[in-house]
């Protein structure tokens, strides 16, 4: 008993050194955020301090505010991720069941756009945009990151189309349903786990994309991850506004993993029958 | 940058003028009337600068209070000469990149933006952006009686000159001085340094770790222009030559006693840390009280002053950089200033000149900087006239003891074109010699291999 006891207590132990390793940053951003300038240059770091929420009223409603920053990062975001997802669950679906030429090629292509640097590519995409008109524009922005968002979602999706009894499908098309009626009514729902992981992700990565962005956007499109640098000027680094910055670019991620979350756990257990297979 | 904190005047200010809008409805008259009389010192000049109106040009700048005071002055710009100037701000790690894709694909992007001096080589080698003289002598479009070339500080004209023509007009610069805690110095009866051997001794006498104060700091992070800032003026000092006998050395007794000093300062007196230190860190450092001195650019006088962060107010005093063993001090040369990019048709290169002539014009630096009515002002003007004026000078005296004539000092008397090596290749060089640097004061390598191995990898640079 007291050694259950112990073991227990042990194992508690070390996982709250884990979270508070892994929710340090978070914990450390937080804090800051609350902190006036001289606060956060404190040393020793002041654990207890008088908390302010100055640092917010700045970023948000201050002459350099973010909120447009913000609203440019969600549109750019969810476009991406609605645009992606129209594309890549079809493609994924195709290529988990069809069978047509140049399949296995098409699989390993989509696998070699993955590897490519994105710097390597950047100053293409920077003079296509260019020739176009379309730099600093959401279409623009949007258009590059399905280039690298697509690729990922179908590869990521194929495995869930593939866990699909085949089964299944056979008995709507025995009931007369068409494969499109099929795909929407029957293997949708079966995905939907799937489906709701690489929302997360795509959204999170666009979300989060610097690199593109910096190069990409100009005054009229500017996601936060581009905006919050300039509270790290050659003069000095605003950390108190850098942080609270940081926390509210992390809210929208939060949310949605937390909203997404009940899907996921679907996600990992779906399937009556487990097994399907590529074709 | 600085949050807007309204004082009792600027509430008394903003009341009146509220009072007086409510009281007076056609003020709209009014106002553009001395929106005129604003704008008579410019219109003294004898060009016209309504000449391409309705051009639109775009300029990028990094996130700086000084670009922030030109920005808030645009609509002035706009009512005279009618041009649009969209500025875009851009982190200072990615202008660079952001302006050299656009430079280099020639699409005209930047009309002008806030250039490196150590990029102007590659700049006009690859004729991506245009000679400023074309535009300077010609007089539809400068009066140069009034706009006063000769005025602007010459040691920045010539950090961005190659081959004797301006390739990039300084806007904001500094210079690199001592900055030192009078009240730790005094307490121990002594004197700013007058040589690196003094620095030295200095940082000695006032190292105590245990009351959480060290010596002295400089930049230690690796960068081109972060340790590879504070490093070439010290290789100069000690009577180092870059380009020994036409070739680009970086290694050499010179380098190794210069670098040798760089470590031992380092080690000894600054705080670990420091080894990853950029500038805004020692600034953010010494305004805490843990550092008693350090060597960086003038312009962190305002940070080490900020009433809100700093603790060490009244208690900072100035210096000129250290004499090195060569007899000589040797003050990096720094400025952002304005090119013209050659990308651009011509209507809008003649936007982006007046555009320039206008933010260098000693007008608009007084306006940005003294007679600026926002909270922040600027310390780096481009213009001796403007550092010669009363008014300017009682500003940046509250900065502290000295400020004023270590910095002049130093920018008439101890800058050096050739403080670094003027070559297109300077990027990769500068990358180079910054991390054999950091690895000699890492201990990776001894000081002389860690400088052989960089000459070693820089020589295919200098090639290529």
């Amino acid at each position: 008993m007291t050694a259950k006891r112990l073991r227990a207590i042990a194992l508690l132990a070390i996982s709250i050194v884990f979270l508070l390793a892994w929710a340090f940053p978070i914990i450390w951003s937080v804090l800051n955020s609350l902190k006036t300038d001289s606060d956060v240059l404190a040393y020793p770091p002041k654990l207890v301090f008088s908390p302010t929420l100055e640092a917010y009223r700045d970023v948000l409603f201050g002459s350099g505010s973010i909120l447009p920053n913000l609203l440019s990062s969600a549109i750019i975001s969810v476009g991406t991720t609605i645009v992606t997802m129209l594309m890549a669950v079809p493609a994924a679906y195709a290529l988990a069941r069809l069978r047509f030429h140049g399949k296995k090629f098409a699989g390993f292509y989509l696998l070699a756009t993955q590897m490519l640097p994105p710097v390597g590519i950047i100053i293409p995409y920077f003079l296509v945009l260019r020739n176009i008109g379309w730099i600093d524009t959401y279409q623009g922005i949007i258009l590059i990151y399905l280039s690298f968002s697509l690729p990922f979602a179908i590869w990521l999706l194929v495995s869930y189309f593939e866990d699909i009894p085949f089964e299944m499908e056979e008995a709507a098309y025995l009931d007369g349903a068409s494969r499109l009626k099929t795909l929407w009514r029957i293997i949708i729902p079966q995905v939907r786990g799937g489906i709701a992981v690489t929302v997360v992700f795509v959204f999170l990565n666009a979300w989060n994309e610097f690199l593109f962005a910096v190069v990409l956007s100009g005054n009229t499109v500017r996601p936060v991850t581009v905006a919050m640098f300039n509270f790290v000027s050659v003069e000095q680094t605003l950390w108190a506004k850098l942080a609270a910055v940081s926390v509210l670019a992390m809210l929208p991620v939060v949310v949605l993993g937390v909203v997404a979350q009940k899907h996921i756990v679907k996600g990992l257990t779906v399937g009556a029958v487990k097994g399907g297979g590529r074709r | 940058m600085t949050s807007f904190k309204p004082t009792r005047r600027t509430l008394i200010k903003t009341g009146t003028a509220a009072a007086a809008l409510a009281t007076f409805g056609p003020t709209l008259l009014r106002q553009a009337a001395a929106q005129d009389a604003d704008l008579a010192p410019y219109k003294s000049a004898k060009i016209d600068w309504q000449q391409v109106s309705g051009e639109t040009i775009t300029v990028a700048v990094i996130p700086a209070s000084y670009f922030e005071n030109l920005i808030t002055l645009a609509p002035q710009f706009k009512a005279l000469t009618g041009i649009d100037v969209r500025f875009e701000k851009i982190p200072p790690a990615q202008i660079r990149q952001k302006s050299v894709i656009d430079l280099t694909s020639k699409t005209g992007t930047y009309a002008t933006h806030a250039a490196d001096p150590m990029y102007y080589a590659l700049y006009a080698a690859n004729k991506w952006v245009e000679p400023l003289d074309t535009y300077l002598k010609d007089k539809s479009l400068t009066d140069e009686a009034w706009f006063k070339l000769d005025d602007i500080i010459p040691a920045w004209r010539s950090a961005n000159g190659i081959d004797g023509k301006l390739y990039g007009m300084p806007y904001d610069g500094e210079v690199t001085i001592q900055v030192y805690r009078k009240d730790l110095y005094d307490a121990k009866g002594l004197k700013p340094a007058d040589t690196l051997e003094a620095y030295m001794s200095n940082a000695a006498a006032l190292n105590t770790p245990n009351d959480r104060v060290w010596g002295a700091a400089l930049r230690g992070v690796a960068g081109a222009g972060q340790n590879m800032y504070i490093y070439p003026s010290i290789f100069r000092e000690f009577g180092g030559d870059w380009m020994k006998g036409g070739k680009l050395t970086v290694n050499g007794p010179e380098a190794e006693a210069a670098l040798a000093w760089y470590v031992d300062i380092m080690k000894k007196y600054a705080p670990t840390a420091a080894a990853n230190w950029n500038w805004p860190d020692i600034a953010d450092a010494f305004s805490q009280g843990t550092v008693a001195s350090y060597i960086d650019a003038h312009s962190s006088a305002s940070v080490i002053n900020n009433p809100e962060k700093s603790k060490v107010i009244g208690k900072v005093a100035y210096a000129r950089w250290p004499k090195g063993p060569s007899g000589k001090r040797t003050t990096s040369i720094w400025n952002w200033g304005f090119p013209i990019n050659s990308a651009l048709p011509e209507k809008k290169r003649k936007a982006t000149w007046l555009f320039i002539q206008w933010a260098a014009s000693a007008e608009t630096q007084a306006r940005t900087a003294h007679r600026f009515g926002g909270p922040t002002k600027r310390s780096g003007v481009n213009r001796t006239s403007v550092w010669k004026d009363p008014d300017y000078i009682k500003l940046m005296n509250g900065f502290g003891e000295n400020f004023v004539e270590a910095t002049m000092g130093a920018l008439q008397d101890d800058t050096d074109v050739d403080w670094r090596p003027r070559v297109p290749q300077w990027p990769a060089i500068g990358d180079t010699m910054a991390t054999a640097i950091q690895s000699a004061l890492s201990g990776q390598a001894t000081i002389k291999a860690a400088l052989d191995d960089a000459q070693r990898r820089i020589e295919p640079m200098m090639r290529g």
